[in-house]
C-alpha cells in the first residue's frame, strides 16, 4: 500500500493570503502541521511510502518533513499540473506506484479519522474507486484490488474542506475537542484535554481552563486566563491580565497586556475574525497597552538617558578606536559599507555607515569584541535617530520581503534586545522580534541601560569565543 | 576557528565545474556530516549551485581576449560558510527582477537561484573589481 | 555530458548523463531532437548529476519552441537534486514531470494522437 497526496495551489490560495508567513501545508491544526495529519492517516492505512504532489513550491514542507524517516516511512515529493486527473497522476508516478495498491488523497481537506480504528484492514477490504469524497477531492483507491469486502462507510471517515479561515478555525477547534483520543497530538499532559509543550513558563496566577493545547517556548504572564478552547502556538508570549478563549494564537505571536481574545485567530500582529476572514492589525495602543503616556513626553527621558550612556561609551571607546581604526584601515580590514535602514517612524530611512570587520587576527578580534564596528553609530544616538538599545535595524532593502512596515513596535537601535537576551535562534527574525516587541513594551530607561550592558558583554563573549 | 581558502581560476567556462565542485567539497568539510557526493545535503548543493551561477556569470562577462582571473574565497566559520567571487569585469547590478516563468524565459534565473539558496547575498564594487559575497548558516 | 537518443512508440527519448551547465548546454541545444521544434521529446534526467540556471534555461527554451509548433517536451526521472532547481525557479509549473520514462512516452504519444 502506498499513498499519493495531491494538493493544488488553487485549493490553498486563501491560506497563503490569510497566513502569509507559513506554508499552507504546515499550517498547524491544534499545534500540529496539517501535512502531519495526512501522513498519520496514510500510516494508519498501512502505507509504507508516501509521495506528496503539489503544483506550488514544496521546499519548506520538504525541509520540515525531510525523507519521512521520523515516521518510519519513505516520503518523497513531486509536482503535478493543476488539472491532472487520477489516471494521469498514477502515470506520472508509475515507478513510485509499482504494482501496489494506491490510495490517492486529493484536496486541501482535513480528514476526520480515529486512530483506534483498523484502517489498514478496512482500506484493504474496500473496492477500487472513490472511498470518500469532498468537493473536487477525496480519497480514491486504485491499483491492485483489495481482498476483503468492507464497505467504505464502515470506516467512519469524513472530510472537512479547508477553504476559508472559518473552516480552518472549526477544524482546529474540533480537533482540540476530540483531542488525543482520536488524533496523535503533540505536547504532554497529565490529564485529557490539556497538552503542553516544552519550555513553557506559566506564572503562578495563570488560570488554565480545559481544553487547551500549548506549544513550545511559551510564556504566560501573571493573571492570564487560557481557555476554554485555546490553542496557543510555539514561541508565544501572552502578557499580563490577558485572556484567550475559543481562539487560536499562531506561532511567533506576542499578545499585549489586558487583552481579551475570544473567537479569534491571532497571527503575528493580526487578529482575524474567522467567519468573515476580516482582520485588524493590532496597533500600538492595543498591543502595547502598557504605554499610556503621551509618546513624545514618555520618549524624552529615554532619549536623554540613551544619549548620556552613548556619550559615556564614546568617551570610553574613543582611545581604542583611535588606536585600532588606523591600524585596521591600513591593513584593509576596516571595510565601511553604507547601509540604509528604516527609521523608527516606519516611513523614512536612515543612512548609516556600517563597517564589516573580519574578526580574525588579534586586532580584528579585539575591535570586534569592543564592538568598535558600531562606534560611529553611537553618534546617531546623540541625535536621537537611533536608540542605544532597541530593535535590530531592518535594512530598507528588506522592506519588501519582510513585514517590517507592518511591524507595530520597532525602534532601531545600535544594539538589539535580542542580543541582550541571546534569544534562541537570534538569527531568525521572527523569533527575535517577539523578544524585541516584549522589551519595547516593557522597558524603561533604567532597564534599557542594564540590557545594553548585557548586550555589550554578550558580544564580547561571542566575538572572543567565535 | 575561522579558516580561509582561496582559489584563483582563469575566467573561462571550462573551469565552472571545478569552481562548483570545489565549493561543494568545502561545504562538505564545513558541514561535517555529509559526504561531498551526498546528493541530498541542502548545504552542499546550495554552495555548488551558487558558485556555479556566480562563476558562470563572471566567465560569460569576461573580456574575450584576456580572460582575467576569477578568485573564490571561502571563509569557514563555526556556524557559517561565506564565499566571495571576485572578478575584474564591467560592473553589474544584482537587482534583477524575478523572471516571469509563464513567458518561458531562457535566462535570468541565476541570481534568483543564488538568492533562494543562500541566506545573505551582497554585491559591491571594489576599485575595478566586482565582489559577490554569499553566505549560508549551517 | 553524454547525450543518447532512442525512439519509443514514435517518440524520441533523449537521455542526458552528466552535468548540464553553461559549458554543456550548447551541446544539448545542438541535439537534433531537442533542437527541432516540430518533434515531441521525452527528456530523461535521471543521470544528470548537476544542473544550473543555464541548463534550466536551455530546457525551458527548447520547450517553448516546441510548444509554438504544437509539440511538447516532457521530463522524466528527475532526481531530487535536479527537481529542487526546478522548484526554486518555479519552472516545474511549465512541465509534465514523470518518474518513469515509459509512462512519459505513453502520455506523449497520447497527446500527439489527440493533436492530430
Amino acid at each position: 500500500m502506498k499513498t499519493l497526496l495531491c494538493i493544488r495551489e488553487r485549493e490553498y490560495g486563501w491560506a497563503q493570503e490569510a497566513f502569509p508567513a507559513i506554508h499552507p501545508l504546515l499550517l498547524p491544526l491544534c499545534n500540529k502541521p496539517f501535512v502531519e495529519f495526512l501522513i498519520d492517516f496514510a500510516i494508519l492505512t498501512g502505507s509504507t511510502a508516501i509521495r506528496l504532489l503539489c503544483d506550488g513550491p514544496l521546499a519548506e514542507v520538504e525541509r520540515y518533513c525531510e525523507d519521512g524517516r521520523r515516521w518510519g516511512i519513505d516520503l518523497s515529493f513531486g509536482s503535478l499540473q493543476p488539472d491532472d486527473s487520477v489516471p494521469v497522476l498514477l502515470g506520472k508516478n508509475r515507478r513510485f506506484c509499482g504494482d501496489e495498491r494506491i490510495m490517492v488523497v486529493s484536496g486541501f481537506n482535513f480528514i476526520r479519522y480515529d486512530k483506534r480504528q483498523e484502517y489498514a484492514r478496512l482500506i484493504d477490504g474496500a473496492p477500487d474507486g472513490p472511498f470518500a469524497s469532498c468537493g473536487d477531492g477525496g480519497i480514491i483507491l486504485a491499483g491492485a484490488p483489495g481482498t476483503g469486502t468492507a464497505a467504505p462507510d464502515e470506516a467512519g471517515i469524513s472530510l472537512i474542506p479547508l477553504d476559508s479561515t472559518a473552516s480552518y478555525y472549526e477544524a482546529s477547534m474540533e480537533t482540540l475537542e476530540s483531542g488525543a483520543e482520536r488524533y496523535v497530538l503533540p505536547g504532554y499532559g497529565g490529564e485529557p484535554g490539556c497538552a503542553i509543550g516544552r519550555n513553557v513558563v506559566i506564572s503562578k496566577s495563570v488560570e488554565i481552563r480545559k481544553p487547551v493545547s500549548i506549544g513550545d517556548n511559551v510564556q504566560l504572564l501573571g493573571g492570564t486566563i487560557i481557555g476554554p478552547s485555546a490553542i496557543i502556538g510555539s514561541d508565544v508570549i501572552i502578557d499580563k491580565e490577558s485572556s484567550v478563549s475559543s481562539s487560536i494564537v499562531l506561532d511567533h505571536t506576542y499578545l499585549g497586556e489586558n487583552l481579551e481574545v475570544s473567537g479569534r485567530i491571532a497571527s503575528g500582529n493580526l487578529l482575524i475574525e474567522p467567519q468573515s476572514g476580516a482582520s485588524i492589525a493590532m496597533e500600538d495602543p492595543h498591543l502595547l497597552s502598557g504605554i499610556r503616556q503621551d509618546p513624545v513626553l514618555a520618549a524624552f527621558p529615554r532619549l536623554l538617558i540613551h544619549a548620556l550612556v552613548a556619550l559615556l561609551m564614546i568617551g570610553l571607546l574613543l582611545p581604542p578606536f583611535l588606536l585600532l581604526w588606523p591600524l585596521l584601515s591600513l591593513s584593509g580590514k576596516w571595510k565601511p559599507c553604507p547601509a540604509e535602514i528604516i527609521d523608527g517612524k516606519g516611513n523614512g530611512t536612515i543612512r548609516l555607515k556600517t563597517v564589516s570587520l573580519p574578526h580574525h587576527g588579534a586586532l580584528g578580534t579585539l575591535a570586534a569584541a569592543l564592538s568598535l564596528d558600531r562606534f560611529l553609530m553611537l553618534f546617531r544616538v546623540l541625535g536621537g535617530q537611533l536608540a542605544l538599545i532597541g530593535s535590530t535595524p531592518v535594512s530598507a532593502e528588506e522592506r519588501g520581503d519582510s513585514n517590517a512596515t507592518a511591524m507595530t513596535a520597532y525602534r532601531p537601535g545600535v544594539f538589539s534586545y535580542a542580543e541582550a537576551e541571546e534569544w534562541p535562534g537570534c538569527g531568525k527574525s521572527e523569533d527575535a522580534s517577539i523578544v524585541e516587541r516584549f522589551h519595547l513594551a516593557h522597558s524603561n530607561p533604567v532597564t534599557d541601560i542594564a540590557l545594553f550592558f548585557k548586550a555589550y558583554i554578550n558580544r564580547i563573549q561571542e566575538k572572543i569565543t567565535a | 576557528m575561522k579558516k580561509v581558502i582561496t582559489l584563483t581560476l582563469p575566467g573561462e567556462l571550462i573551469f565552472t565545474r571545478l569552481a562548483a565542485q570545489t565549493a561543494a567539497s568545502v561545504a562538505a568539510l564545513v558541514c561535517g556530516e555529509c559526504h561531498p557526493k551526498d546528493n541530498n545535503c541542502e548545504f552542499i548543493n546550495a554552495f555548488e549551485l551558487a558558485v556555479s551561477e556566480a562563476f558562470t556569470n563572471s566567465a560569460l562577462h569576461a573580456c574575450q581576449d584576456e580572460l582575467p582571473p576569477v578568485t573564490l574565497t571561502f571563509i569557514a566559520e563555526r556556524h557559517q560558510l561565506t564565499v566571495t567571487v571576485r572578478d575584474t569585469n564591467e560592473p553589474f547590478g544584482i537587482e534583477t527582477p524575478q523572471p516571469d516563468i509563464e513567458s518561458y524565459p531562457e535566462g535570468g534565473y541565476g541570481l534568483l537561484i543564488i538568492r533562494k539558496v543562500m541566506d545573505t547575498v551582497t554585491y559591491r564594487r571594489d576599485g575595478d573589481a566586482n565582489i559577490i559575497s554569499m553566505s549560508k548558516k549551517l | 555530458m553524454i547525450i543518447t537518443e532512442t525512439t519509443q512508440n514514435g517518440i524520441s527519448v533523449v537521455t542526458l548523463n552528466g552535468t548540464l551547465d553553461a559549458l554543456s548546454c550548447p551541446e544539448f541545444r545542438a541535439n537534433p531532437a531537442v533542437g527541432d521544434p516540430g518533434q515531441t521529446v521525452v527528456l530523461d534526467l535521471e543521470k544528470v548529476d548537476f544542473i544550473d540556471s543555464s541548463g534550466l534555461g536551455s530546457i525551458v527554451g527548447a520547450a517553448r519552441k516546441k510548444r509554438q509548433q504544437e509539440c511538447d517536451l516532457f521530463l522524466a526521472c528527475m532526481n531530487d537534486k535536479v527537481r529542487k532547481v526546478f522548484e526554486i525557479t518555479n519552472a516545474q509549473k511549465l512541465f509534465h514531470i514523470f518518474d518513469d520514462t515509459g509512462a512519459a512516452v505513453e502520455f506523449a504519444a497520447m497527446q500527439q494522437e489527440a493533436c492530430k
